[in-house]
């Protein structure tokens, strides 16, 4: 498998040169292969882990992006709103054939599991009703807040280890979680105020070295 | 006639899709408020069991709003839901995806980087709280949250497997125990 990985990594490293300068991505990649691309991923990937698969897909075996872009893709997909498989959709779309290329990207993740989830919940007004679905369903349920903590704990993990951030992290878990405030006016009070935290936070840490030599 | 309900599905979900900070799994305590208390279109049992299937289902957990959608206004609700949540939130990221890639260094994207963060772990903690209060869990489902919590952090164990194998157990336990309705 290491070995796979770095034969793709050659194949990928000797494109790149021919597409332009190195870091960017490759522009050989069509229309339909990054549609088959992600149609494979929106089927096979569920919540939390879809970070993971698009990488070890598009990075590792298709070699259509490197390392270092993805991951700062992953950042804003991740940090912005809206579901963070479909940010990153548009992300590699965008990156590999620009705006036709993320629709592309976005439809091939979205519509085929839209068509399942449909389905699904056809299934569930037929037997919705019956007592060993339900139960099985709440199962489901709780399987899934297990993954979503997992998750939780994971960039939790990542977080600065200081007071503000953690004050911020906390009180919306519990003004949000156990106040049962209304999300949207928390979200718009609390991330401008984390966000000017951290510009400051940083201007005073970073101060005269590489931040303000590229600043605003 | 059917046009009132598609719009309030639009103006439910536009605002929930432009402030989703934290993906999908953060905003289930908004979706669950705006159908449940304010539009009353689901029973918390309902939204409960809506979100089980969403979980089941593959690709995105945002996905959810399509089954909403569907219970409130047919296959067109399921539709324009849909869009609603995805399109204004890719709008954004398509605008901000260029920004990101120019601006490297600039001590602004650093400030937004981390200034975001804690409020999206707060949400997803959230999210799964309210999700366990809504769906009444007994002792039984706080101990399946804490076992696959703990196998996905210590193991390389697959979701599908995982799915697969809480299904087969809450059925087995099902027919153990209820006997008489299977």
């Amino acid at each position: 498998m290491p070995s796979g990985n770095e034969v793709a990594a050659e194949a990928a490293a000797a494109v790149q040169p021919l597409a332009g300068p190195p870091g960017t991505a490759r522009t050989d990649v069509s229309l339909w292969m990054l549609l088959k691309a992600f149609v494979r991923l929106g089927l096979m990937t569920f919540g939390g882990s879809v970070q993971a698969w698009v990488h070890r897909e598009i990075v590792d075996r298709l070699g259509w992006i490197d390392n270092k872009s993805y991951l700062s893709g992953l950042t804003v997909a991740q940090v912005l709103p809206g579901a963070n498989p479909v940010n990153i959709a548009l992300y590699v779309g965008l990156q590999l054939r620009g705006a036709v290329g993320a629709a592309v990207a976005v439809l091939g993740m979205i519509v085929p599991a839209f068509c399942v989830i449909m389905t699904l919940g056809l299934l569930y007004h037929a037997y919705g009703h019956v007592a060993a679905v339900r139960f099985v369903l709440l199962g489901l349920a709780a399987s899934g807040v297990g993954a979503t903590l997992t998750m939780g704990v994971r960039v939790g993990k990542r977080l600065p280890r200081n007071f503000v951030t953690g004050a911020i992290a906390v009180g919306v878990f519990l003004v949000v979680g156990i106040l049962r405030w209304p999300m949207v006016p928390v979200v718009a009070i609390a991330v401008p105020l984390s966000i000017v935290v951290a510009y400051f936070d940083e201007k005073r840490r970073g101060g005269g070295k590489e931040g303000t030599a590229h600043g605003l | 006639m059917d046009f009132n309900r598609l719009l309030g599905l639009v103006i439910a979900f536009v605002p929930i899709s432009l402030l989703s900070f934290g993906g999908g799994q953060a905003t289930v305590p908004e979706i669950q408020h705006q159908v449940v208390a304010v539009h009353g279109w689901l029973t918390n049992e309902q939204f409960a069991d809506l979100f089980a299937i969403a979980r089941a289902s593959p690709g995105p957990s945002t996905l959810i709003v399509a089954l909403i959608g569907y219970q409130v206004s047919g296959f067109l609700g399921a539709v324009v839901a849909t869009v609603a949540v995805f399109l204004p939130s890719s709008i954004l990221m398509y605008f901000a995806a260029a920004w990101w890639q120019r601006n490297k260094h600039n001590p602004v994207r650093i400030a937004i980087e981390r200034g975001l963060a804690p409020v999206a772990v707060g949400l997803i903690f959230a999210g799964a709280l309210i999700v366990l209060r809504s769906a009444h869990a007994g002792l039984l489902a706080l101990a399946t949250t804490a076992v696959v919590a703990v196998l996905q952090s210590t193991t390389r164990i697959s979701t599908y497997g995982t799915v697969a194998l809480v299904a087969a157990i809450y059925f087995a336990i099902f027919l153990t125990f209820h006997p008489a309705a299977a």
